[in-house]
């Protein structure tokens, strides 16, 4: 094993999985066998034909011919064309529209542009105006659109009758639940829903508890963050919010399990702080990131050093963390409060060893730059752990990075224990006589040992105002649909200062109402005269009241408020942040001394609570650290998994304190010995199709009275259980860096990596060596106008995957289920690869972004025997689905393993055909093929947004620029680590950025000239002894 | 069986054969050419609209009523409330005319029955066209003098690198003419 880790030339050797790792010399079979397991021949004739006889055959081939001859019309009927009867003023054929919102999919809120065509909405993009989240937008929010076109939305209001749905008018049902609200008498109504960012939703809901008296809101989240909001109340005084931290200005990040570029704040807004400081230009200036974790994160592989600790000794590691800075002479009466003495770092992490130096050196940071640098613990953590972050960092003088311009804003709040408590007691007592659950999902977000399910028996009447059916729809006498967040309208705050509008981008789809007019509506006297535009009057008299500064024009000013989408307030005074001394008085380890496993739930990135499970896009996504889809599992270290007798696969039962789960064990490489961690949000029992058997449940690991917090669990026992599972991976095929011979695989340099000591010390390090003399047989050509290019900086890139969903919904990219995915037939055109190296207990990761090169002596194009994959004289390998007729040979001779084939017409395959039903097909970009089965596809650098760029210049009489092309990866990559342009124009950042010193091509050697420059990253490490 | 039958079977019988087979598929692909290609597909319209009295006659701007042609990709049909800009008040007693009013009042769109189509594959752009100074009458016909539109020129791939590889044969009118893209991605994507 150890063989591996070093090779001759003292380089690094990347690998990509625990198998690849282990084999000594063995092969994987994945490498030689040509097909994976699970791949079969779908097409045997044998099985099918054999049972038709010669005279049945001819009996059905005469029968389709007779039908063919009886179903002729006119063959050259071209069908009809329906223009408009009076035209919209804001369409115009063929040219989209973007209209302003805001996302909902998660407490972000951020803003977006909505792109329409013909009033259809087709992708979503972040809004540039919106101050936080500046034109970016999330995965979650790219794929919601999948959301607007679910073809399992709830059409019409249901009525539960024993068991049986059946459709009934919304008058109707209006009638029976308003009926029950107005016979309260004393007793109760619950309405429970997720946390509201919306100022005039609340006062919405406070509006109508006073119009029903009886009427509670109770709201929640699963990940509230309430463990950083009390500790943070306790250091800052009870009306305070934790702050917004400036991180751009921050020189030392320190990340304590927060998974600052997967799911922890607001990843977008972190993404692109950490990105404009990792900026090769400015290579003095870039931050260093430590990431201290249990688990392995997005921000870890990304990290400049890292820093393994097992999840339960975070507060064992801070009191260390304070005891050697005080010993490096760090003085700060802030530190005579907490009673340190017992913590060594030494006790933490065994002398000499990696971790060891990596804290040695975090001390030495954080004593050299105070006020610069920033402790940030995750939404996992303990109270306990975030008073001593907030106190090291007031100790420190970090809280001079607390944004004092804008601050958090927790709007409705939420529920506390001692509430739920009190609503399944009065729902058990029959006191409860309406449960409304409002656009929410209690019956799966709620942990087992509150009772709801079983307290629901003694509700009267349980309505369910739901888009899909969920866990608590199931148990409603009502269901009611609610509008999509594109159909409805809104606004939004979470911060002061920032404003934000939600305003529908098409009428609704079916007979739904938005959940807000449908309250609206039961306040009304008349409840038959449902008006659905009364919500949209309520929002803009409330704004006008509020925020219209007078002026002669009020409809223009909401007019442009809502052109904007976002309105930014600037001049508030500042905030103080006043920390009180005693806060860390008090504080004790909840934690205990343990040697169990610690179990970590965490925070999905694409499913978020759940709430986006049925959303194959997201399902699909690869999570960017395993390149899982399609399921939750257990990361185990890979000493644990020894030590447990356990591998990829495995089934194993985890037990804490009694509350029972099997799960699927995946071995991770960088997780900490007996520290295991599973996602939150997989498991939904009652769901449409897509989300049906996907993953496990691992809310029912949780409880209300966890100890450390809700998502942290000590002493967890795994017993190993018979039984195997498949785990759809993206990343184990397509292995385009493997060769039979081992040497040859040190050679290939595809990932090159670098210091930023040594870049600064000599910039052209990468270039150093022998070069390679390339020599081809082919006649160069010449690119006279523009030659589209691509740059990648994977100094910025952290490997998110928002620019796969952005690739997929651009160009209707399909889903292909877990069984295809399992199978090496996922047809993203972007991938994001990943790669290990060194050992298992202490990888170092890389990641790059991976598409078609568009390779100037393209190896596909000689070999397609049908030249359906040409090249274009603006330097792009084309890809012609009509000429295409499945060889597979270009993909075969593609060295970066790039193309996808379509073995099935996936919209059909999948799930029996779900996305091939209305209204999905509403979601295609019309500027893009939709590829049928049996053709090949690939990366085409977005050739309709080039073309599109190309005849604007026509039309404006200009010739076409690098700058009038924007890809959709490019668009949607928070880091701006993507960049697209024209190598001809020697001028342009672009060019110059694409022959930069760190740019480098892959596999330059077999001198297929790729059109893709990666540019080295560089890690902020202290050189060895320095 | 003797030597001289199968002797004529193979110097006489089977080219003949062989020869008429190919000849009348010859024939029938160059006769039906135009037909399959939808040349003179002349379709009834739902309102008998004629492009002669309109843009001939009373000589209309096309872009008068196909408005984007010189913007977007699309040339779009007019709507029915631009055809009421003026037959709100014009010749309302002619028939057609009290059909259209019918429509415009019913809010339903006029299903006109397509005459030019390219497969959905093919990214045809009218503005890059219009604005490079090529007449509509160069893909249309003339279309100021049809009562009653028809299909004149094929509309095949043939048909389009036929003009974009020799622009200045088909397209004498154009003073300062380049060739067209001929590459894949250009039209299909």
């Amino acid at each position: 094993m150890a063989e591996h880790n070093k090779d001759t030339n003292n380089e690094k050797l990347y690998w990509k999985s625990i198998e690849e790792f282990q084999n000594d010399g063995v092969l994987d079979p994945s490498h030689y066998n040509e097909f994976r397991p699970g791949v079969k021949d779908d097409f045997d004739p044998s099985s099918s034909l054999n049972g038709i006889s010669r005279r049945k055959f001819l009996t059905l081939l005469s029968a389709s011919a007779a039908l063919a001859a009886a179903g002729c019309t006119d063959y050259r009927d071209k069908g009809k064309l329906m223009p408009y009867n009076s035209k919209p003023e804001e369409i115009t054929i063929g040219v989209p529209n973007h209209y302003a919102s805001t996302c909902t999919g998660c407490e972000n809120q951020c803003g977006i542009l909505i792109k329409t065509r013909e009033g259809r909405p087709i992708k979503v993009d972040g809004n540039p105006e919106h101050p936080i989240s500046k034109g970016k937008i999330c995965e979650k929010g790219q794929g919601s659109i999948m959301d607007l076109y679910d073809p399992s939305r709830i059409k019409s209001p249901l009525f539960n009758r024993n068991g049986i749905y059946n459709e009934i008018s919304w008058i109707e049902a209006d009638k029976q639940i308003i009926k029950a609200l107005s016979e309260l008498n004393g007793n109760t109504a619950a309405i429970i829903s997720h946390r509201v960012f919306s100022p005039v939703a609340l006062r919405l809901h406070s509006d109508f508890a006073d119009r029903y008296p009886g009427v509670k809101f109770y709201y929640y989240d699963l990940f509230e963050g309430q463990s950083r909001v009390n500790a943070w109340r306790k250091c800052y005084g009870e009306n305070s919010t934790p702050a917004i931290i400036k991180w751009e200005a921050a020189d030392v990040w320190v990340s304590l399990e927060a998974d600052l570029f997967g799911a922890e704040g607001n990843p977008v807004e972190q993404i692109r702080a950490h990105a404009n400081r990792k900026d090769v230009k400015n290579a003095q200036k870039m931050n260093k990131l430590y990431a201290v974790e249990g688990r392995m994160t997005t921000t870890g592989m990304n990290s400049d050093y890292r820093l393994k600790l097992n999840t339960a000794k975070q507060y064992d590691f801070l009191m260390s963390l304070i005891s050697d800075l005080s010993k490096q002479g760090v003085t700060s009466d802030l530190f005579s409060s907490v009673d340190f003495s017992a913590y060594d770092s030494s006790k933490l992490f065994e002398n000499n060893s990696k971790d060891a130096k990596a804290f040695k050196q975090l001390v030495k940071d954080l004593a050299s730059n105070r006020g610069k640098s920033i402790i940030y613990a995750g939404e996992t953590s303990s109270e306990q752990v975030h008073i001593l972050v907030n106190l090291l960092n007031e100790a420190l003088g970090n809280s001079a990075l607390y944004d004092t311009k804008t601050e958090n804003l927790l709007s409705s709040g939420s529920a506390s224990k001692s509430d739920w408590e009190s609503l399944i007691k009065d729902m058990k007592s029959g006191k409860v006589k309406v449960l409304i659950n409002y656009d929410s999902n209690p019956a799966y977000h709620l942990t087992a040992d509150y009772g709801f399910e079983d307290a629901l028996k003694n509700v009267g009447l349980v309505v369910s105002l739901s888009t899909l059916e969920n866990e608590s729809s199931f148990r409603s006498n009502y269901i009611l649909p609610i509008n999509h967040t594109f159909e409805s309208w809104g606004d939004a705050q979470t911060r002061s200062g920032v404003k934000s509008l939600i305003q529908p981008v098409i009428e609704p789809l079916y007979n739904t109402r938005q959940k807000e007019s449908i309250l609206l509506n039961w306040m009304q006297d008349d409840i038959t005269k449902f008006d659905a535009v009364a919500y949209h009057d309520y929002l803009k008299n409330y704004w006008l009241s509020f925020y219209f500064a007078g002026g002669a024009n009020p409809d223009k000013w909401w007019f442009a408020a809502l052109h904007d989408g976002v309105i930014v307030d600037t001049g508030a005074p500042d905030i103080k942040y006043t920390f009180s001394k005693d806060s860390g008085k008090d504080v004790k380890n909840s934690a205990v001394n343990s040697d169990g496993f610690t179990l970590l739930l965490t925070h999905s990135p694409t499913l978020h609570d759940g709430r986006f499970a049925n959303n194959g896009f997201l399902q699909e996504l690869p999570n960017s650290v395993s390149k899982i889809t399609w399921d939750n599992y257990l990361s185990v270290s890979y000493n644990s998994a020894k030590e447990l007798g356990i591998k990829t696969g495995s089934m194993v039962e985890l037990d804490v304190d009694g509350r029972k789960l099997n799960v699927p064990v995946l071995i991770q490489p960088g997780m900490e010995d007996k520290t295991v961690s599973i996602d939150l949000g997989y498991g939904r029992t009652k769901s449409p199709v897509v989300a049906q058997a996907i993953g496990f449940n691992t809310i029912s690991l949780m409880s209300k009275e966890a100890k450390i917090s809700p998502f942290v669990y000590q002493n967890v026992k795994i017993t190993p259980i018979p039984g195997k599972y498949e785990l759809a991976s993206s990343q184990d095929h397509y292995n385009y860096d493997e060769t039979l011979i081992r040497d040859a695989h040190l050679k290939r340099h595809i990932i090159k990596e670098g210091t930023v000591a040594g870049f600064i010390a000599n910039p052209n390090f990468l270039h150093e060596g022998p070069k390679h003399s390339q020599i081809s047989m082919y006649p160069i050509f010449e690119y006279k106008d523009v030659k589209w290019g691509m740059n990648i900086d994977l100094n910025k890139c952290v490997g998110c995957g928002q620019c796969v969903v952005a690739c997929n919904v651009e160009n209707n990219i399909p889903v292909v289920g877990k069984d295809q995915v399992a199978t090496g037939r996922e047809m993203h055109w972007l991938r994001i690869d990943r790669y290990y190296s060194g050992t298992p207990d202490e990888p170092v990761t890389s990641v790059q972004p991976m598409m078609c090169q568009h390779c100037d002596k393209a190896p596909c194009e000689n070999v397609c025997p049908v030249v359906a994959t040409t090249h274009s004289p603006d330097g792009l390998n084309q890809m012609v689905y009509n000429r295409c007729v499945g060889t597979r040979y270009c993909s075969n001779n593609c060295p970066y393993k790039v193309r996808r084939f379509n073995f099935y017409d996936f919209r059909d395959h999948f799930a029996k055909g779900y996305y091939y039903q209305e209204p999905v097909n509403y979601a295609h970009n019309p500027e893009v093929t939709v590829r049928s089965r049996g053709v090949m596809e690939k990366c085409t650098f977005c050739v309709h947004r080039i073309e599109q760029a190309r005849s604007q210049a026509k039309v404006q009489g200009r010739p076409v620029s690098g700058a009038d092309v924007k890809t959709a990866c490019q668009d949607a990559c928070p880091a701006n680590a993507i960049t697209f342009g024209d190598q001809n124009n020697k001028e342009s950042e672009f060019a110059k950025d694409h022959e930069h010193n760190l740019a480098y091509f892959l596999l330059e050697e077999i001198n297929v000239k790729p059109n893709i420059a990666y540019l080295a990253k560089l890690r902020n490490t202290q050189p060895e002894g320095a | 069986m003797s030597n001289s039958f199968i002797d004529y079977l193979l110097r006489i019988r089977i080219p003949v054969i062989v020869f008429v087979a190919l000849a009348s598929f010859a024939v029938t692909y160059y006769v039906s050419r135009a037909e399959r290609d939808g040349v003179g597909y002349t379709p009834d319209q739902p309102i008998n609209f004629s492009h002669k009295l309109h843009a001939g006659d009373m000589k209309i701007d096309c872009q008068y009523c196909h408005t984007g042609v010189e913007t977007t990709r699309f040339a779009t049909i007019p709507s029915t409330q631009l055809c009421m800009n003026c037959h709100a008040v014009a010749r309302t007693d002619r028939p057609d005319i009290i059909r259209l009013t019918e429509y415009y009042n019913s809010g339903k769109p006029i299903p006109w029955s397509r005459i030019h189509r390219i497969p959905d594959y093919a990214y045809f752009n009218h503005s890059s066209h219009i604005t490079a100074g090529i007449q509509c009458q160069s893909c249309h016909g003339d279309i100021q003098n049809m009562e009653k539109v028809g299909q004149v020129n094929p509309f095949t791939m043939g048909a389009c690198l036929d003009c974009h590889r020799n622009p200045e044969q088909k397209m004498p009118y154009l003073k300062q003419v380049k060739q067209g893209p001929d590459y894949c991605w250009a039209c299909h994507r």
